[in-house]
């Protein structure tokens, strides 16, 4: 399993407190920090880390904040969203050590110098919602969070926004728009970071990226980055397996590990089941078959093989699944969840869907074939990374499944049904 | 500037400039359905793909969300980009109804257009199409959702760019819906700006529906007459009908756009009753046969009483050949006037605000937009001149101060600030501006002697109420900072000291940052024209014909009856007449009383003409067709019509300049009125304002020009800016007539659509001052006025000044019972009839 | 003129005025105000816009774009069945079919005691417990038919308005 920094102490049942954080070094690093060092000796560390964001995108953490404009007040927004299908590590990240959390974040606006954070957290996440509030209450009683924490000069406060569900809330400057009230469109036009919410230097993080910083700050970047298996990788990774495993969950292990020795933490392969295909980031990442069970599951190994890590939510899938059938599924919600302001995703989205839908149903044709492919391609020329994001199942699919694809043809069913 | 390469070809565009903006000046038109200039880019679409080739972009990417860099090579033809735009044409036109047959977006269709021009034409989605329920939007915009592409045109502009929230978009994904929260009209004066923005069929012009296709619409450039600032407009007629007004872009003037009392406004044109025929007394008569008796009689009534018995009476609508044509006749014969202006003391103000605008002082309406403080002073943009608002609203989206001082409650859709003080403490408000906007080292130090001067001279009593005394310093010292400061003037409820002290004002903010704008609003689409050509010297006719010494008035385009506020007056005056001789395209009260009626026509028909607008700028309405009875009123509904005839039903109206030069003609023969060529030097030697047009050229004439004097006629400051204009008599109010969006302007008043949509007649008072009368919202109330009993509904504002009463001149309502000059009321005169409705 | 109990107006007016920017409370508000009318009614979408000094069509194109915002009535429990890619690998959209019929509704509906509604939903993250659905905020994981029934039962027996998203 390696060493866990962000599931240390994990209890079963119950969320750490504060005493049980603090008995473990938490909010040390906080006490080292704020008031003793710069802003700018944390963002230094941190770029130092190579930690590199948990949301999806993989874009290193230090260097997104060395962005940060000039103007007053900043804002961190720690992003819960976590609508990706497939994943569940924020909501076992704030369940485990909802502190941890809280000191990522704090230590966090204090290397970028903000004032208020927005805690945007999805609504069926509302008991964790509840959690975090609380804690902060807790947080605050003991100076860690308010005004003036720990005597210095630095304020900040933390408030839980409730989203009221859409995935593409959890995109950045969509994020942004629904904390302002206005519909949730991604928006490329502004830079967050000089320009974000209410016009103010912004920055979104996921809470998982966050939760590495206390760590980073106590036992040096070196270190942080020492954690990690593959070359250039840094630190742990919340991996949630889920699928045909036997012990579906939430794994904390080393960035980097191979994808079959997550599968074995994860208890192997069902009974009766054999690896058909996985996705290893959540529903926006691509279909691989067995072959690639060896993968670092880090960002770069991934990118190598034209994949992506997203949010290292695996889904394992078995040889009794019809992917075409499971594709047609992530379509489905991503068809439904497109927030519709650019054509590629909001009209092609669904042509893709119904082309799917067809192949199902036993009604596919050969030609359905190209025009998959050449719609998925097209689909990264959307606004944002959403439509990307649903294509590349489709070209999993395509890549690696299209015999099953065939089979839907030539036999003119769903060669799974009635099996 | 950068340089870059597309399409083989180089061009360098200033930083900045989008790439499908660089193309466009090569004359490459990037498809595209979200961008739009006026709007700017979005990158909603997809539809601008192209490729980059090399440079510091790679690969397909959107035009319009890439600025044109150095070195950059782009291909709008690369096989990649047209594949990919090609399936952006099949994605939107998968749930695209195939309903181009009955659409009114037909052949003028964007959607069409790409659709066509990327070569789709096999469908190959086989899934159902999405549909949705329509809304009903009001009178003029047509709903048709299932059209929809989701390009976003209509929310950007109806919210972003216009400033008003009760149009968007609902829902999410493909079933995302561009309507109301509910069913009913767009409340937005600029709504129908939709209609041109919409790249389809889902917002069509309702009054148009079904009259026409595009190519079969006889379509040419024309201008709006619905206030002073000239916007442009593409106009369209059909079968003797006008039947569409769009926008015209104009750079300077209107965008763009256009508001719905300029878009609306033309069915005057159309109106049922309008007089298309001369007439002698009762009886019908060919239009040359009442030329010559009209010419007859009035050689009778100058043979008799003198050539000083014959008076002209025009007004700021016509256009600038028959206002020269009339000032001709006038001077030929010998005639009074012209007098152009309903009142004496309306004619004062627009001259004065005329003689202070020279090319340093006056800005367009673009101008403005640039502007980052703005006094709006005694005016109501919305109601009095809506593009004037727009432009306001778009320059407080770059950030500027918007000010109103206005006793009205005005509303504006922007953020603002409100001063509502009366009418006759505009003039003190602005001094105090001046001084708050400036310290006095910087005041005296600074400033050129003159200048300095007349700083000296600026009165500053404090304003009786504290807070609006504070508020108005705040802004003040706001000003300080401010770079590019503009002064927007109405001359119609102000003072007649105001629209000169604006100009002071606006002198004094140039002299102290060597920046700053006047901006005028002036009673008509050829007021200043009227200005010029009224001259220096008064004329009265009303006075001269309540004396008697008026037999025969010649009324051109003019209905006193209806704009003159004291009726009873005017009735008495046209009592003393021999003759009175119309013109006019308007079936208006006073032609109805000519004893002599010529038809005149309206600015689409057969002549092109030419207005002024408040800011000087000459401009050209070119004929749509030759006019006529419109086929639709001439057949009934059947067509064709079962009579032949060898003339145009209806078709006898001409031109009122060159009905008057006939005139001329009849009535002596000798010198002959100057023709349509000639009239420019005859005005040019006119005035000074007008010396520019005997070298201008056919086409300058046709582009426009900006007649501005370097140097305006009254270059100097207005004398003891302390004076303080006339005060009400303690205890009385202050009765403003005003106008309305809807309702109140002539020419829109007699358009059916614009009927439809007008702001009921009403009374407004302060709240406090209602309740204190005992009076509640909704009642009927009996108004005294000096000439007699108005019933009129009740409304209360809070945001308004409280010693005033305000009224808008409304064609439902008998206003012209008030008398000239400002009316005090007692305020026991108003008084309740019924309770509330 | 408000509908509202006093009380809850003056609440929600002060929940805005707290606010640094009062549109950042309108989801806080449709949630209170759907709580209250049972659903984000028309009314309720008017209530909100004056509140937050919006117009109602404003207030509408967040309502109808969010996913636990409700603008048709709904039962006093909401269901939102999970039909995330790993729920359906373990019932193929049986857990669905099965609520619909049982309670004799179709997605959206109300059942005829007015107490449930079931919605499909966007993948919850409970997929480590798949198949899986939310009722009022509550989570319930590896469902089966038998379990469905127990929870119906269990929540007709005793009801209690739990949570803030419905
Ligand atoms: C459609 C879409 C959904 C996303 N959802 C989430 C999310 O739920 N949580 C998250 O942290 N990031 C999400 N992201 C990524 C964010 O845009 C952003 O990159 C991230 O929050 C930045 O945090 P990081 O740098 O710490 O990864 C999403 C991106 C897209 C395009
Ligand atoms: S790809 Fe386009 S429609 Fe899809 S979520 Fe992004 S912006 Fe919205
Ligand atoms: S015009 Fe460029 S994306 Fe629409």
């Amino acid at each position: 399993m390696g060493e866990q920094v962000l599931l240390l102490n994990r209890q079963p049942d119950r969320p750490l407190s504060l005493e049980e954080y603090r008995q473990s070094g938490g909010y040390e690093a906080l006490m080292a920090a704020v008031g003793k060092r710069t802003p700018e000796e944390l963002r230094q560390l941190v770029l130092a880390s190579g930690l590199r964001g948990r949301g999806g995108a993989g874009f290193p953490a230090g260097k997104k904040w060395s962005f940060i404009g000039k103007g007053h007040p900043r804002y961190l927004i720690p992003n819960t969203d976590e609508m990706e299908p497939g994943t569940f590590k924020d909501r076992v990240l704030v369940n485990v050590n909802p502190h941890l959390v809280l000191e990522g974040i704090i230590l966090s606006a204090y290397a970028i110098s903000a004032a208020k954070g927005i805690f945007f957290i999805r609504p069926s996440y509302e008991m964790d919602a509840e959690l975090i509030e609380r804690e902060l209450g807790v947080a605050r009683e003991a100076g860690f969070l308010g005004e003036n924490i720990l005597g210095s000069d630095f304020s900040f406060d933390l408030v839980v926004h409730r989203s009221a569900g859409r995935y593409i809330c959890g995109e950045a400057s969509a994020q942004v728009n629904a904390i302002m009230g206005r519909r949730p469109h991604p928006n490329k036009e502004v830079h967050m970071t000089d320009a974000g919410l209410w016009g103010k230097p912004t920055i979104v993080n996921n809470v998982e990226t966050l939760a590495c910083v206390p760590a980073i700050l106590r036992k040096g970047p070196d270190w942080f980055k020492g954690l990690a298996r593959s070359k250039d990788g840094a630190g742990t990774k919340l991996f949630c397996v889920s699928g045909r495993v036997n012990r579906p969950g939430c794994y904390e292990m080393p960035m980097g590990t191979p994808f079959n020795e997550i599968l074995d933490e994860a208890g192997g392969m069902s009974p009766g089941s054999e690896l058909k295909a996985f996705l290893p980031g959540g529903a926006s990442t691509s279909f691989m078959p067995p072959k690639f069970s060896q993968v670092q599951m880090d960002f770069e190994p991934l990118k190598e093989t034209g994949n992506r890590l997203g949010t290292g939510a695996i889904m394992v899938f078995d040889q009794n699944t019809c992917l075409v059938g499971a594709t047609l599924n992530l379509l489905d919600y991503f068809t439904r969840e497109s927030c519709g302001f650019c054509t590629p995703c909001r009209e092609g989205l669904p042509f893709i869907r119904d082309l799917l839908l067809r192949l199902e149903h036993g009604e596919g044709k050969e030609e359905f074939i190209p025009m998959l492919k050449q719609m998925a391609h097209h689909m990264f020329k959307a606004y944002c990374a959403f439509a990307p994001g649903a294509a590349s199942p489709v070209l999993g699919l395509l890549h690696h499944f299209e015999a099953e694809i065939r089979e839907h043809i030539s036999q003119r069913q769903c060669p799974f049904k009635g099996k | 500037m950068p340089t870059l390469r597309i399409d083989q070809r180089e061009i360098s565009v200033p930083q900045g400039t989008k790439v499908i903006e660089a193309a466009e000046k090569l004359g490459i038109m990037i498809p595209r359905f979200c961008y739009h200039p006026a709007l700017g880019s979005l990158g909603a679409c997809r539809m601008c793909a192209v490729k980059f080739m090399e440079g510091p972009v790679k690969g397909v990417e959107m035009s319009c969300m890439v600025e044109a860099a150095d070195g950059m090579v782009v291909s709008t033809t690369d096989p990649e980009a047209m594949e990919f735009r090609r399936y952006v044409i099949e994605w939107l036109m998968l749930n695209h109804p195939h309903d181009c047959p009955i659409c009114d977006a037909g052949g003028q269709c964007l959607l069409q257009d790409e659709t066509v021009s990327g070569g789709h034409g096999l469908r190959r989605y086989q899934g159902l199409k999405r549909t949705f329920e329509d809304q009903y939007l009001g009178e003029f915009v047509q709903h048709e959702m299932n059209r929809c592409i989701h390009c976003w045109r209509c929310r950007r502009f109806y919210q972003e760019f216009a400033g008003y929230f009760d149009y968007g978009a609902m829902q999410i994904g493909n079933r995302m819906y561009f309507g109301r929260f509910a069913p009913g009209p767009l409340e937005s004066p600029f709504a129908g700006n939709i209609i041109d923005l919409c790249p389809t069929g889902v917002l069509t012009d309702k009054p148009s529906r079904y009259k026409g296709r595009r190519w079969d619409l006889q379509r040419g450039p024309s201008l709006c007459l619905h206030c002073s600032l000239g916007c442009n407009l593409v106009g369209s007629a059909r079968y003797r009908e006008m039947i569409r007004v769009e926008a015209r872009f104009h750079g300077a003037v209107n965008g763009y756009f256009i508001c719905d009392r300029g878009r609306y406004g033309f069915a005057y044109a159309n109106h049922p009753d309008r007089p298309r025929q001369a007439r002698v007394g009762e009886e019908a008569a060919p239009l040359d046969q009442a030329l010559k008796t009209a010419a007859q009689r009035l050689g009778q009534i100058r043979e008799r009483y003198g050539p000083g018995a014959v008076a002209a009476w025009g007004s700021t609508r016509s256009s600038l050949e028959t206002l020269g044509m009339l000032q001709w006749l006038c001077q030929d014969q010998g005639w009074r006037g012209p007098q152009f202006f309903p009142q004496a003391s309306l004619a004062r103000r627009v001259k004065a605000a005329v003689a202070r605008l020279d090319t340093g002082m006056a800005v367009s309406l673009r101008d403005l937009e640039n502007a980052d403080f703005i006094v709006v002073a005694g005016a109501d943009p919305v109601q009095e001149a809506p593009m004037l608002a727009l432009a306001l609203r778009q320059a407080a989206r770059r950030g500027a101060t918007v000010a109103v001082i206005d006793p009205r409650p005005v509303f504006l859709p922007l953020e603002y600030e409100h001063l509502p003080v009366s009418p006759g403490d505009i003039d003190l408000c602005l001094n105090l501006l001046s001084q708050a906007a400036r310290s006095e080292e910087a005041a005296t130090g600074k400033l050129e002697p003159d200048a300095a001067r007349f700083y000296g001279l600026l009165t500053s009593t404090n304003l009786e109420d504290p807070l609006l005394q504070e508020r108005l310093l705040a802004l003040g010292r706001k000003l300080q900072d401010c770079l590019r400061p503009v002064i927007v003037c109405n001359t119609d409820m102000v003072r007649e000291t105001t629209p000169a002290r604006a100009a002071d004002q606006a002198r004094l903010l140039q002299a102290d940052k060597g920046q700053a704008g006047l901006f005028y609003l002036l009673p008509g689409p050829n007021a200043y024209g009227a200005a010029l050509l009224a001259g220096r010297e008064e004329v009265d006719l009303l006075a001269a014909m309540e004396q008697g010494g008026v037999k025969a008035l010649v009324v051109v385009e003019n209905d006193p009856l209806g704009s003159c506020p004291d009726q009873e007056r005017l009735l008495r005056a046209l009592d003393n007449l021999e003759l009175l001789v119309g013109l006019d395209y308007l079936p208006s009260a006073t032609a109805a009383r000519s004893q002599i009626f010529l038809p005149t026509t309206t600015v689409f028909e057969k002549e092109f003409s030419h207005f002024i607008n408040q800011e000087g700028r000459l401009q050209q309405a070119v004929p749509l067709h030759q006019g006529g009875t419109p086929i639709i009123q001439v057949g009934q509904g059947s067509h064709p019509p079962r009579t032949f005839l060898d003339a145009i039903p209806g078709g006898e109206p001409r031109p009122g300049a060159g009905i008057l030069a006939d005139l001329a003609a009849a009535l002596s023969g000798e010198p002959a009125p100057p023709t349509a060529g000639d009239l420019w030097d005859y005005l040019s030697g006119e005035h000074e304002g007008f010396s520019q047009l005997a070298s201008l050229t056919a086409s300058a004439l046709g582009e426009g020009v900006h007649l501005l004097p370097a140097e305006a006629q009254e270059p100097a400051w207005s004398p003891e800016p302390g004076e303080k204009p006339p005060e009400p008599p303690a205890g009385q109010l202050e009765l403003l007539l005003v106008d309305q969006t809807f309702g109140t302007e002539e020419l829109g008043s007699y358009a059916a659509p614009l009927q439809k949509v007008e702001e009921e007649p009403h009374l407004l008072l302060h709240t406090d001052l209602a309740a204190d009368l005992g009076l509640a919202p909704g009642e009927q109330v009996a108004l005294l006025l000096p000439g007699g009993e108005v019933t009129v509904r009740l409304q209360t504002a809070q945001n308004m000044a409280p010693g005033v009463a305000i009224m808008p001149r409304h064609r439902r309502l008998h206003w012209q019972k008030t008398g000239d000059g400002p009316v005090w009321l007692p305020p026991e005169n108003i008084k309740k009839l019924s309770e509330p409705l | 003129m408000s509908t509202l109990p006093p009380e809850l107006q003056t609440e929600l007016a002060q929940q805005v005025a707290a606010a640094d920017h009062p549109r950042e409370q309108v989801i806080n508000i449709m949630y209170v105000l759907q709580k209250h009318y049972g659903y984000m009614s028309d009314e309720a979408v008017e209530e909100a816009a004056a509140l937050l000094d919006m117009t109602p069509l404003e207030v509408e194109e967040l309502a109808t774009f969010y996913d636990f915002i409700y603008r048709e009535a709904v039962g006093k429990f909401v269901i939102h069945v999970c039909d995330g890619v790993v729920c359906w690998m373990f019932h193929e959209g049986s857990v669905f079919d099965y609520l619909c019929e049982k309670l004799g509704v179709c997605a959206g509906g109300v059942s005829a005691d007015g107490m449930f509604t079931v919605l499909p939903s966007a993948c919850l993250g409970f997929c480590d417990h798949a198949p899986a659905m939310l009722i009022n905020g509550v989570f319930y994981g590896h469902l089966n038919p038998e379990k469905i029934d127990a929870i119906l039962e269990k929540l007709r027996r005793e009801y209690c308005d739990l949570v803030i998203c419905r």
